[in-house]
């Protein structure tokens, strides 16, 4: 039961018109492991367009990297056998960015649960897969009798997102890719959400690659992080190391960039983005290059 | 179930797709009847056989439409006719919407090559000037039915629903929700007909209503011109036959103006149940939120 996501040397390009060489390149040399013992929750932290989104798509089996593999269990996930990717897709799943566009807006919400339950066989009768759907809608503190049966634009993106938890709760996989989950919720339900991950962890054993541009979220969740510039995975680490000594620039530069909760300590620096992506292009060494994966 | 309630529900509350189901369903009642009434019409004789009456008759109580320069009544012609109309509409629109669609759905999702090909295919099509083909078709095929006729129109109508569908499935097919259903197992052609089916329905509806509209008025256009099928009478050979016999100066304006007014009809009845059914496709409007 034991299996782990290894990621080594993945690139990903994509046809672009007008970038230097008619591609560009999202992710570039990718390697990590994310192992479900122990359980934990690693965090990759990184601007918009830096590829987070390409690698957890590449781990989710949604796009084939260009180049490198992503393996489950030791397998490459684009050559599995039946039961083999049977046992993948029930061990990997994810929590998407934006929480309005994640429902089919033709059907109502349910749907979704239900279809988790038939196509992953959770019960063999309708009742008991209603009282699955209601268990974990309970664990993920929405009510049950004022979600299910409404339609996706009838209820508020928390919630949405929070049944996209249950979701999970009701899979239980081994491994959460969470793309960007809290993005596009408000901080009181952001917290809720976190905590439910962090449940989850502790509970169930769920190991949560934890994808967002946010590094407060990083440091309410702990565990380990790993920080993406320009497709390039820069720095790795323990939280608490990486927050408090970062080693790379662009590390620093995020750090920076948290906004402060106090109006005494509004800004003290203007932070210089285009500076710092415009000498990244020129070739700056790369201070830490990935070295053998912590993770 | 839901759907039929729904729909009864925004029937009852779009006053514009009641007017257009309800001319519709008028129309379609109109040809299903029509061997009735021509019967009716004819008292015992056949008022489509040529010289059954008197020639140019004027509007009266025994001919409320008058008759023809053969001899036939004008009213069961226009009657039969309707029929027809409405067969090669549906015959067209059915081929090219179905045709268009897997075109447009195989193409769309599946991208690559196989999207260059088909796209190339679907634009190549829709360069070919029709009518002229047509013309040269009909010419060609003595005789043709009007299966045949429907067939050739099919042939050059469905690049038009394809073009525009494939846009919308490319455009929906890299939505969260397709990946979720991916990521639940599902294959590629369950997320074509249960993900994106149901949210292109307008566009299918569109491709249909606008498919089977270009079809009558093909076959219009044909007959107009005395390139028609053979052996059955449709609205635009009544015209065909009004224009080339100067009926509008003998005083049979109802040869000219009948037919193009049901043409006109027809044509505000398919929109008109169009724009309404985008209440039904969309569930925002449905108004369930109080149920």
């Amino acid at each position: 039961m034991t299996k782990t996501i290894e990621l080594s040397g993945v690139q990903q390009r994509f046809h672009a018109r007008g970038a230097a060489g008619g591609y560009l390149t999202a992710v570039e040399d990718a390697s990590f492991t994310l192992s479900p013992e122990p359980p934990q929750v690693v965090s990759l932290v990184g601007q918009s367009g830096s590829g987070k989104s390409t690698i957890a798509r590449n781990v989710l089996g949604l796009q084939k990297p260009t180049s490198g593999t992503v393996k489950y269990g030791g397998k490459d996930i684009f050559k599995l056998n039946r039961d083999e990717y049977d046992d993948y897709r029930r061990n990997v799943q994810p929590v998407f960015q934006d929480p309005y566009a994640i429902f089919n807006p033709f059907y109502r919400v349910d749907r979704v649960l239900w279809k988790a339950v038939k196509k992953f066989g959770l019960a063999t009768s309708r009742a008991e897969g209603l009282a699955l759907i209601e268990r974990s809608l309970d664990a993920v503190k929405l009510d049950p009798d004022r979600v299910l049966g409404r339609y996706p634009h009838q209820l508020s993106g928390g919630q949405r997102q929070r049944v996209m938890l249950a979701r999970i709760h009701m899979l239980r996989p081994a491994f959460v890719i969470a793309d960007e989950p809290v993005s596009m919720l408000d901080a009181q339900v952001r917290r809720l959400f976190l905590d439910i991950l962090l449940d989850f962890q502790r509970e169930y054993g769920m190991t949560t690659l934890f994808i967002t541009h946010d590094l407060s979220t990083v440091y309410y969740l702990g565990g380990s992080v790993m920080v993406i510039n320009r497709g390039r995975i820069v720095e790795r680490g323990p939280v608490d190391v990486v927050m408090h000594e970062p080693s790379h620039p662009y590390t620093r530069l995020l750090l920076d960039s948290i906004p402060q909760p106090d109006p005494d300590q509004r800004w003290t620096g203007r932070i210089e983005v285009d500076e710092l992506s415009g000498t990244a292009e020129a070739g700056t060494p790369k201070a830490t290059a990935p070295e053998t994966p912590i993770i | 179930m839901r759907l039929l309630t729904a729909t009864g529900h925004t029937i009852r509350h779009s006053p514009r797709l009641a007017t257009g189901l309800a001319l519709l369903a008028l129309m379609i009642l109109l040809a299903v009847l029509s061997p009735v009434l021509v019967d009716a019409i004819g008292n015992g004789k056949d008022p489509l056989e040529l010289a059954t009456y008197e020639r140019w008759l004027v509007p009266s109580s025994d001919h409320l439409l008058g008759t023809d320069q053969f001899g036939r009544d004008v009213l069961a012609m226009v009657i039969s006719a309707t029929s027809v109309s409405l067969q090669i509409g549906a015959i067209a629109g059915v081929i090219s919407t179905v045709v268009g669609v897997i075109v447009a759905f195989v193409a769309g999702y599946k991208g690559g090559w196989v999207d260059n090909v088909l796209s190339t295919f679907t634009g190549i099509l829709l360069v070919i000037p029709t009518f002229p083909l047509l013309i040269a078709l009909s010419a060609y095929a003595k005789n043709v039915s009007l299966f045949q006729v429907g067939v050739m129109i099919s042939i050059f109508s469905w690049p038009f629903a394809a073009k525009t569908i494939r846009s919308q499935v490319l455009s929906l097919r890299s939505r969260p929700y397709v990946d979720l259903a991916r990521v639940s197992k599902a294959r590629d052609l369950e997320i074509i007909v249960t993900e994106l089916l149901p949210n292109l329905l307008p566009f299918i509806g569109v491709g249909f209503a606008s498919s089977a509209l270009g079809a009558i008025f093909g076959l219009v256009g044909l007959e107009v011109i005395g390139l028609g099928p053979g052996g059955v009478i449709d609205l635009g050979q009544i015209i065909f036959n009004a224009i080339n016999t100067g009926a509008l100066t003998l005083g049979a304006w109802p040869m000219f103006v009948v037919p193009i007014v049901l043409l006109t009809v027809l044509f505000a009845a398919l929109n008109m149940i169009n724009i309404g059914l985008e209440e039904v496709y969309n569930p925002r409007l449905r108004g369930v939120a109080g149920e």
